[in-house]
């Protein structure tokens, strides 16, 4: 019997040919022409073509390093908002006695997924728009005289990626806040520790793990978003995935949109990398 | 100002499930001196564990008084009162090392690291735990995790030291040393110590006083020597122990605090009355101990004439040898059945009583007590 299992776990290689050879054809290889592309001049069309050049990437930390930084802040502070709402948020529904109540609130966090993304954002450009539903509102109120401009701004796209990545934060925070057992904050009151610093002390670096994965969940795609600021931003909210989008269409810029693609990527695993060990120095600790 | 450490005074706590409510806590009253050993004994559900999470401050009562030190615990958050609790699954925080673990205490309180970190260690030698500082608390076994969870607490150097079934996870031999431990430690740092227990021998052993809980009450406190040898109730009787419950009618009530009862079989004996026992009882309970009862031969005839002595006659129906004992049933007539034990000793032959045979049984007055029914 165990010799069996000792010659399947050695022949686990060949069970997992399938899988490495899809990877390898549609994951490793097109990134390895991205990567080549990245350092190929453009053609006619925006196609590559040769020499090899670095000006791509020049430009990418050139004139356009003040999208790849705006993308980032616009990620981050994505990552902090929906932070500050949904550990609260998680740390309700988790600790409801009630199940039923537990189950209403959890089943509202995950409801808009049922609707397209598109469509939901296309639903933030009519009640951020000029004459949309929260000008209309503030307008008979009285509040305002004339109406305010958010739509196609940096806080529409904020906004948008608040609203669109939320649940991805909450979930895992809710997950690790209903394994917490509650008996250590008795623990820590116990031993002096008020609210607060019982908080501080205890639940928040054992609810950590959540956390550090609701962050990477929020944070990696915010980056490379392109569908909401597309239809939030306008020019003035634009992000790097915007940019790479432009960069494949009609009279785009095939080389420029690989180096683009590349530095994005290397931004995420950048920051993946930070989540690794902060991750490894909570288990470690 | 009061000489207690602790006092409860008309404790009612009222926990609301599903609609329903609970006593969980009902009326009780108590007074625990200082640097006493305090078990709080009963079955699983009885109220003892609430009780401590009321004093230590989880939990507010649903009315009556708390007092810690002479001072009022109304309004007095868990983090600010003067006792430290020992959790029944330890709760040593996971993400700290032992030595952080015990230092976290003093650090709440203000006291710097270096200090921290001194008196950290010195508990852990007081716990005889030395040089596991560095470790994660999942790393240690069972044994060592109460003895952390000990110096965690101890270290704050409490006015009382709540301990909530603190050996329960343990297993029988590391139970019974850590029984002799905790209570030599009891001893040297002068702590009143709140013990609770489901385990009636641990607290026998272990405490100076009891207190014998049952769905929320508070039904006997006393010596360990009381509660065993005078329970004032069926329950406390029947809880600690093995006893014999001989039903029958209480004719008479002395003032000597004695009284005569009839059993089933007619014959009339003199017992001692419990304090607890209804003013207006007639059908009542003689709880004697298995241990008090002896037996002889019917011709030892000397046995009825020694004053205080209930003597009776009775068949033995059988035996079971259990090493230090011999366990004997014995019949009383059709009606009642006793068990005694009598102990191994020597020089005497436990064959000398034979199943059937006929023998005299043999109580001294003063082990009996008078229960309700």
């Amino acid at each position: 019997m165990t010799r069996r299992i000792r010659r399947l776990q050695q022949n686990g290689f060949f069970l997992a040919m399938p899988t490495i050879a899809w990877l390898f054809i549609f994951f490793v290889l097109p990134l390895l022409i991205v990567l080549v592309v990245s350092f190929m001049s453009r053609g006619r069309g925006g196609v590559a073509i040769m020499p090899l050049t670095l000006q791509h990437y020049e430009r990418t930390f050139g004139v356009f390093f003040i999208i790849l930084r705006r993308s980032i802040g616009l990620a981050g502070l994505t990552t902090i908002i929906c932070l500050l709402v949904g550990y609260p948020l998680a740390f309700f529904i988790s600790t409801r006695r009630r199940r039923l109540v537990q189950q209403i609130t959890l089943f509202l966090v995950i409801l808009p997924f049922w609707t397209n993304f598109l469509i939901r954002t296309y639903a933030w450009r009519i009640l951020l728009g000029e004459q949309g539903t929260i000008n209309g509102l503030l307008l008979s109120l009285g509040m305002i005289n004339e109406p305010l401009s958010m739509l196609n701004t940096q806080f529409a796209v904020l906004v948008g990626l608040v609203y669109g990545f939320l649940p991805f934060l909450v979930l895992p925070i809710f997950a690790s806040v209903e394994r917490f057992n509650f008996r250590y904050v008795d623990a820590a009151q116990d031993l002096g520790a008020n609210d607060a610093r019982a908080f501080l002390r205890v639940v928040l670096p054992l609810t950590m793990p959540g956390v550090l994965a609701g962050c990477a969940l929020v944070f990696i795609p915010s980056v490379g978003a392109f569908v909401t600021p597309d239809l939030l931003g306008g020019t003035k909210g634009l992000m790097i995935g915007n940019l790479i989008n432009k960069q494949f269409g009609g009279s785009g810029n095939m080389p420029l949109g690989s180096a683009l693609s590349i530095v994005m990527m290397a931004v995420v695993m950048l920051s993946l990398l930070i989540y690794v060990m902060a991750h490894r120095r909570e288990r470690g600790a | 100002m009061s000489t207690y450490d602790v006092e409860l005074k008309d404790i009612v706590k009222v926990f609301e499930s599903g609609g329903a409510r609970v006593r969980a806590v009902d009326r009780v009253s108590v007074e625990i001196e200082d640097g006493e050993f305090f078990a709080l004994l009963g079955p699983s559900g009885c109220g003892k564990t609430t009780t401590l999470r009321l004093i230590a401050g989880f939990e507010q009562p649903t009315s009556g008084h708390i007092l810690i030190r002479g001072r009022a615990m109304e309004g007095i958050p868990a983090y600010h009162r003067p006792v430290n609790t020992v959790f029944q699954d330890y709760a040593l925080f996971p993400h700290l090392t032992v030595e952080q673990n015990i230092m976290f205490g003093l650090q709440m309180e203000g006291v710097d690291k270096k200090e921290a970190r001194k008196r950290a260690l010195e508990a852990l030698e007081q716990v005889r735990l030395p040089g596991v500082g560095e470790r994660m608390p999942h790393h240690l076994s069972g044994g060592q995790q109460q003895r952390v969870a000990l110096a965690r607490a101890l270290v704050k150097q409490p006015a009382v030291l709540l301990l909530d079934e603190p050996l329960g996870a343990l297993d029988l031999k590391l139970r019974k040393n850590m029984q002799f431990e905790l209570k030599a430690l009891q001893r040297d740092v002068g702590i009143t110590f709140i013990y609770v227990t489901h385990d009636q021998e641990e607290a026998i052993t272990m405490a100076d006083r009891i207190a014998v809980m049952n769905e929320g009450l508070m039904l006997q406190v006393g010596t360990p020597k009381e509660i065993y040898e005078h329970p004032q109730t069926h329950f406390v009787a029947d809880f600690i122990g093995e006893t014999n419950f001989i039903p029958g009618a209480l004719l008479q009530r002395g003032g000597d605090g004695f009284g005569q009862v009839k059993l089933a079989d007619g014959t009339v004996i003199r017992a001692q009355l419990s304090h607890a026992l209804d003013s207006a009882a007639k059908a009542v309970t003689v709880a004697v101990r298995p241990e008090r009862i002896g037996i002889a031969a019917p011709s030892d005839r000397p046995a009825q004439e020694i004053d205080g002595l209930t003597a009776l006659d009775a068949v033995l129906a059988g035996s079971q040898y259990i090493g230090t004992d011999t366990r004997y049933t014995l019949a009383l007539g059709d009606e009642i059945e006793l068990v005694a034990r009598l102990q191994n000793v020597n020089n005497i032959d436990s064959a000398a009583f034979q199943a059937g045979q006929r023998v005299k049984v043999y109580w001294d007055e003063s082990s009996t007590t008078v229960l309700d029914q």
